[in-house]
């Protein structure tokens, strides 16, 4: 988003939390928009700590040395959000750099695997480790368990690889 | 045959130590330029690739098909092939050519077409692309902290005065492999002493890396190997897709990660199906590319001695770095592998990164001494941190590295091993005796420090492990051990990977934790008076090396 729409999206904001109404005109952007950044908000835990959150929705801005110490912090807080890392690739993609998007959105979907099954998973992808069918079972839990749509099909398209370049398991 | 004096002489000198072969490109047993390589092509229908480097899609094998499902930019990409490879050369390294439009180009070619590309420049030439094309603006180090013995505390040590020294990365690497934990938490803590913000890493087998990684142990990873043969690629256990996932679990866990790659490592694994090294190695920076990973650690790396040993080796691996930056990656270029006996020949080599700068110079500097160095020895060593400082003041180069005094390095040694003994403590780990601490704050290497009990630590490791240790109990661990800026130090590590600043290109922290990248500070050198310039603060601080005498002293 550009410069002025920042700043529109902003007084809006304000405009809000003084319990009033705001302008509304066709050049308020759309909530989508709104939530986008592009490099001029980066650093994003710099600039705009107050709008990135933890995966279990603490606040950036929010996240004290004392917190760790009192024990109100813990690792499961030290993990990146689904929604911060959307902003991420669109810090990428707006400085012309897809493929790190790319990567950054299938990412994005694995934060909800499980740290155990995603190395499984990781494991299982390697060569002559799996069947295609497990590959395709992979795929399939990928989505329908944990939402992962681009890694699912990332999954097959490697399950057809592998099948066409004889490196499935052996059994 | 009567011998001659002077022959006698120059085959004692140490450069005939080094080993020189004849090339065999038939084996793949030639750096560059070998009649051999593809000739570069492709074909786009319906916005797919059917044809890429003269193969056929059918003809693909797994390596063709990730590269031409992933890696290439396709709307220009019929255009660039069509394009006068030694045109697209002159462009590189032309200072009235910016970097983005040289990327339009360099972004949508073929390996096959970046490797002719860079093989019709000279090593100036290649420098002066590096310049050009290095992601981040201000160029950086890294150095390696590991030791013969596992030692943690050690390690501590000197990963604190490599921190001080002005490292911003730095790596350590085990000797027996289950130490990886405890040498990860070492790096961590001594580097976050010597200087708050360095990313560090532990180099050990994939999958471990990773669980330490979301341990919250390390900051960083970049032992995720590719190469550029089918075959390799197997022996080493993984494919382009397990890879290209991997890097995405690291990044889901908010860990920044790197890939890495050099010429030679296919012949030396016996496959390299008669291709140069550096077309293999364009293959590597692809797939790097294409798994959408921000980075590479290249430049031959481990295989250095293998393209060092035929003509054009060296340059190969200038060329390598270059074809990394061409690809819009961060480069970790690689200058940390012993490959010659000859201190004239490691000074040459890494001056093609040193002159025009990298974003690592050195993936790693060895911050120990050679015997202590676990990657098999570095071409940099704790010995030569003079002479680096020295080559700086020279050459008006910035190569990472700062002067420092005696006593303030002693300083922040024994700090961060006492830190280290605070974090075994709060941990539960076996004790880090004053002793240790003593021996660690004066040591050059590990010779210089009492042996440990290894099955004790390996045993504690074990229990460790099988609980939920994380980050967070190391924080506590300084915390309560009496150090709390430490303690905020690693604390703000952990923060980064909340944040996911760290994740883009290039990207370094300063000492407040500020992300330094090629989102926010991207390279845009275009001749003299641009791109990255000293500040005089900088300036100054690299000219005054401690043991230069003032003149109004004589």
């Amino acid at each position: 988003m550009d410069q002025e729409q920042m700043m529109k999206a902003i007084v809006e904001e304000v405009m809000k939390a003084m319990g009033q109404t705001a302008v509304s005109s066709a050049a308020v952007p759309s909530p989508e928009d709104r939530n986008k950044v592009d490099a001029g908000s980066y650093p994003l835990g710099e600039k705009i700590p107050d709008r990135i959150y933890s995966r279990t929705g603490k606040r950036l801005s929010d996240m004290k040395l004392e917190d760790v110490i009192n024990g109100n912090l813990t690792a499961a807080d030290m993990r990146i959000s689904p929604q911060t890392m959307e902003m991420q690739a669109q810090v990428a993609e707006s400085v012309g750099r897809e493929n790190l998007a790319g990567n950054l959105r299938r990412a994005a979907e694995l934060i909800s695997v499980p740290d155990d099954r995603l190395i499984e998973i990781y494991n299982a992808l390697r060569p002559y480790r799996s069947s295609k069918q497990e590959l395709l079972d992979i795929a399939d839990e990928l989505s329908k368990k944990y939402n992962c749509t681009v890694c699912s099909a990332f999954v097959r398209d490697a399950a057809d690889v592998y099948e066409k370049r004889d490196r499935l398991r052996q059994d | 045959m009567k011998r001659s004096k002077r022959f006698e002489v120059l085959e004692n000198r140490p450069i005939h130590q080094d080993g020189f072969v004849k090339p065999w490109p038939e084996v793949g047993l030639v750096a560059m330029e070998s009649s051999l390589d593809p000739v570069p092509s492709i074909k786009v229908e319906n916005g797919r690739v059917v044809e890429m480097d003269g193969k056929r899609r059918e003809e693909f094998d797994m390596i063709d098909s990730f590269i031409a499902d992933y890696a290439i930019k396709l709307d220009n990409a019929e255009n660039v092939a069509a394009m006068d490879s030694t045109e697209i050369a002159r462009k590189i390294c032309d200072i009235n050519v910016p970097r983005d439009e040289v990327l339009k180009i360099t972004l949508s070619m073929t390996p096959a077409k970046i490797n002719e590309v860079v093989c019709k420049m000279s090593v100036l030439e290649i420098m002066m692309g590096l310049t050009k094309m290095r992601a981040r603006k201000t160029p950086s180090n890294q150095a390696h902290a590991t030791n013969l013995r596992d030692n943690t505390v050690e390690i501590a040590a000197d990963a604190a005065e490599a921190s001080f020294r002005g490292f911003d990365e730095e790596e350590t690497t085990v000797g027996i492999a289950r130490y990886a934990p405890m040498n990860a938490i070492g790096v961590l803590v001594g580097a976050q002493t010597g200087r708050p913000g360095v990313l560090t890493q532990c180099s050990v087998e994939e999958a471990t890396e990773l669980a330490m990684g979301m341990r919250g142990f390390t900051t960083y990873a970049e032992t995720v190997s590719v190469y550029g043969t089918e075959q390799v690629f197997m022996d080493g256990d993984d494919t382009p897709y397990s890879k290209a996932f991997l890097a995405s679990c690291y990044a889901s866990r908010g860990l920044k990660m790197r890939f890495t790659s050099g010429t030679g490592s296919e012949v030396q694994m016996g496959f390299a199906e008669g291709k140069s090294m550096l077309y293999l190695e364009a293959r590597c920076i692809f797939i790097t590319k294409g798994a959408g990973s921000q980075g590479i650690q290249n430049g031959s790396v481990s295989c250095c001695g293998v393209p060092a040993g035929v003509p054009s080796g060296v340059r190969a691996m200038a060329a390598e770095n270059l074809i990394a930056t061409l690809l819009d990656l961060e480069c970790a270029s690689s200058n940390d592998q012993s490959f010659t006996h000859s201190d004239l020949r490691r000074s040459a080599r890494t001056l093609m990164q040193f002159v025009p700068g990298t974003d690592f110079i050195c993936s790693g500097y060895s911050s120990v001494p050679n015997y202590d160095n676990m990657f098999a020895g570095s071409n940099w060593d704790a010995e030569d941190f003079d002479d680096w400082l020295v080559i700086q003041r020279d050459l008006k180069l910035d190569g990472g590295l700062r002067p420092v005094k005696e006593d303030d390095v002693i300083k922040i040694r024994n700090k961060a091993a006492k830190a280290c003994q605070a974090v075994f403590r709060g941990l539960g780990l076996p004790a880090i005796t004053d002793e240790e601490v003593e021996a660690a704050t004066y040591a050059h290497g590990s010779k210089d420090i009492p042996e440990r009990n290894v099955n004790e630590d390996l045993k504690a490791i074990e229990e460790m492990m099988a609980g939920d240790t994380s980050g967070i109990d190391i924080i506590k661990a300084l915390y309560d051990g009496g150090f709390p800026d430490v303690a905020e130090a690693v604390f703000n590590m952990q923060k980064q990977k909340v944040a996911g600043d760290y994740l883009h290109t290039a990207a370094i922290l300063d000492k407040n934790f500020h992300v330094i990248s090629a989102v926010n500070e991207p390279n845009d050198y275009h001749g003299p008076q641009t791109g990255y310039q000293m500040t005089e603060e900088r300036l100054n601080e690299i000219n005054d090396i401690p043991w230069a005498v003032n003149p109004e002293d004589y």
